[in-house]
């Protein structure tokens, strides 16, 4: 959470700077989300993601030096320079991809569940999506198939309370998404996204019930976006400056801890200035990188 | 993968894209089917399949183009071969984002890191009196979208071979089929047909008629006719879209000089277009006057047998052209 904190951090600096092209979306305040369900992962399984994505990635995984070089537009980024910041994909490291489209790659995840229930490799599919695809048709399209084939599928709607530019409540009918999910005969569970350990708790429940055979499930994890919809733009991101240190993922995991009788003297401080020398010497790394080549921009349409 | 056997039986036309598929089916386990009412396979190109894979490899989908077509997409990322019956190639539309956005550009976004080995085959074409949602031909907007492999054959020797092509490929291919060639009877034949290549068939001197689908029939029949007035007629039917046989395509018309094309889609930016652009930049010199474009006007296709009739191009409207250009 803490490496995923700095590196959001960092990209918001290099945006302020003019350093950054395309647009930037940025995950801080809801690391534990990504952070608790990646947990509940092993190799092989795959998970997919949205344009706010970079938490599910580095959660699960992923190198913060391809990351930045990817989101700068360099080659040695995990797309070579052709996804950017919102399509970060690393199939080979579980990481499917992220997705510029809200909803797009809900599907895919029921498809990679197929496969993994065809083949019988004893991989899962997460879908990491939004409140904001609650509202697009593919996904109770998506949990139906989902539900009808029984196949190891873990749908997560990441509620951070904003469909872009517009609060949630005021397009979304209801009384929850969760609720929504539940009519397809699924496990579908409201969680509180803030609180990493109930979210790796309820996610590895659902993971051992999918690799069990016993079909996919529905996490909603209740967030808070700190950011605007994407750097450059704060429109709901002021009011909520004040409220979001109290739902902060990180203090609560650290009070957490204290509560439960951990002694972490010294602990936070010190994984944050090993975090933050990690990701300076990524960013650093990654700006050294080359443009991609220009014969790049030709190749990869077709295999 | 073993050498399929060469088939050289009679076949219809959606019968052989069955064949195919089966053909693939006993070879790749990794192959599948699903879509809508694929079991009974109404639309013919999956039509016995059930009986000989079951529900796990043929597997019926609810009306949920998105959804499927996106599972597919997963589904071939994940390691299998999906082949996707859309019924009507139109009810894409449904699903256009998952085919464009997500089908036709992940290998692109990713830098190559994956394939879709995906097949999305659907009819194309008017079938009589369906009316306009039920009667496009879309081939355009298939080109058009990028990252997709795109055939539409008009024979059952292309059905078979085309759609055989389609599996094996790694790239994500639609497969148009004409309803009212699903009847065509054919011989399916040992030589294989390849994306990216045209069937010449007749040939001739005087004008390349390039034609795609029904149109592709149509254009046989007219050369057929136009032989017995003295017109040497050379028919290439372009049942390969992309890859677009251009080779081909220029040499027809290097031979000739003339080159009239006949599309069954909308004529603004429609198969009929690019190729009237393509033959102007490749082959403008050997050209001995205007290629001429015959396609649907810029309207729906109406449901009325006369008005249907009306807005699709006949063997006469595409005679006519023929000899016009002949005479210039």
């Amino acid at each position: 959470m803490v490496r995923i904190r700095l590196f959001e951090e960092t990209l918001a600096e290099l945006y302020r700077r003019g350093r950054l092209v395309g647009v930037v979306h940025l995950s801080i305040g809801q690391e534990a989300t990504a952070v608790g369900v990646c947990s509940a992962l092993q190799a092989g399984d795959q998970i997919t993601s949205t344009h706010r994505g970079h938490h599910h990635m580095l959660a699960r995984g992923l190198e913060p030096r391809r990351m930045f070089a990817e989101i700068l537009g360099r080659a040695g980024g995990y797309c070579g320079g052709k996804g950017g910041s919102m399509h970060v994909s690393a199939p080979a490291e579980g990481a499917v991809g992220a997705n510029g489209i809200v909803g797009g790659g809900i599907p895919h995840a029921v498809g990679l569940g197929l496969a993994a229930k065809r083949l019988r490799s004893g991989h899962v599919a997460v879908a990491f999506f939004g409140d904001g695809a609650a509202n697009q048709g593919v996904l109770y399209e998506s949990l139906n198939l989902a539900a009808l084939w029984q196949v190891p599928v873990l749908f997560v709607c990441e509620n951070n309370g904003y469909t872009e530019f517009t609060p949630t409540d005021a397009v979304t009918a209801g009384e929850s998404i969760a609720a929504r999910a539940a009519a397809f005969g699924l496990p579908a569970t409201p969680v509180d996204g803030d609180d990493v350990l109930a979210v790796s708790g309820a996610a590895e429940q659902a993971l051992e019930r999918a690799r069990a055979g016993k079909g996919p499930s529905f996490l909603e994890c209740r967030t808070t976006r700190w950011r605007g919809h994407h750097e450059g733009e704060e429109s709901y991101a002021k009011p909520y400056r004040q409220p979001v240190e109290a739902v902060d993922p990180i203090d609560r995991l650290e009070r957490a801890l204290q509560a439960a009788g951990i002694d972490l003297a010294g602990l936070r401080t010190a994984v944050e200035a090993d975090e933050r020398a990690g990701i300076e010497k990524a960013l650093a790394a990654a700006e050294a990188e080359p443009e991609p080549p220009a014969e790049r921009a030709f190749e990869d349409v077709f295999a | 993968m073993t050498e399929v056997s060469a088939p050289s039986a009679a076949r219809r036309l959606a019968p052989a894209l069955a064949d195919a598929i089966a053909h693939c089916m006993r070879d790749d386990p990794r192959v599948f089917v699903l879509g809508e009412d694929v079991r009974i396979g109404v639309m013919g190109p999956t039509r016995g399949l059930f009986e000989e894979f079951g529900p796990e490899r043929v597997v019926d989908c609810p009306i949920s183009e998105a959804a499927f077509v996106g599972a597919a997409v997963g589904a071939a990322v994940g390691g299998l071969r999906p082949v996707v019956d859309i019924m009507f190639s139109s009810f894409a539309y449904v699903a256009f984002d998952q085919l464009a956005n997500q089908a036709g550009r992940l290998r692109y976004m990713t830098g190559g890191q994956v394939a879709i080995p995906m097949v999305l085959v659907g009819s194309a074409g008017a079938a009589g009196s369906n009316a306009a949602q039920h009667s496009e031909v879309p081939t355009a907007l298939f080109l058009n979208a990028g990252g997709l492999r795109v055939v539409f054959p008009s024979t059952p020797h292309q059905a078979f071979w085309l759609m055989r092509a389609a599996i094996l490929s790694d790239d994500p291919v639609v497969v148009l089929h004409h309803p009212a060639l699903a009847a065509a009877r054919g011989t399916v034949g040992p030589d294989a047909l390849g994306l990216g290549e045209a069937a010449v068939d007749p040939p001739g001197d005087d004008v390349s008629l390039l034609a795609v689908g029904l149109m592709a029939q149509r254009a046989r029949a007219v050369a057929r006719a136009l032989a017995a007035e003295g017109l040497s007629v050379e028919v290439v039917d372009v049942c390969s879209l992309n890859p677009m046989p251009w080779e081909r395509i220029v040499a027809s018309v290097e031979k000739t000089g003339r080159a009239v094309v006949v599309d069954e889609g909308r004529l603004t930016c429609s198969v009929a277009s690019e190729l009237a652009a393509g033959i102007a930049e490749r082959a403008f010199d050997a050209l001995r006057g205007p290629v001429r474009r015959l396609a649907v006007p810029d309207v729906p296709i109406p449901f009325a047998p006369n008005l249907e009739a009306a807005v699709i191009p006949s063997e006469d409207d595409i005679a006519a052209a023929v000899r016009d250009l002949a005479r210039a």
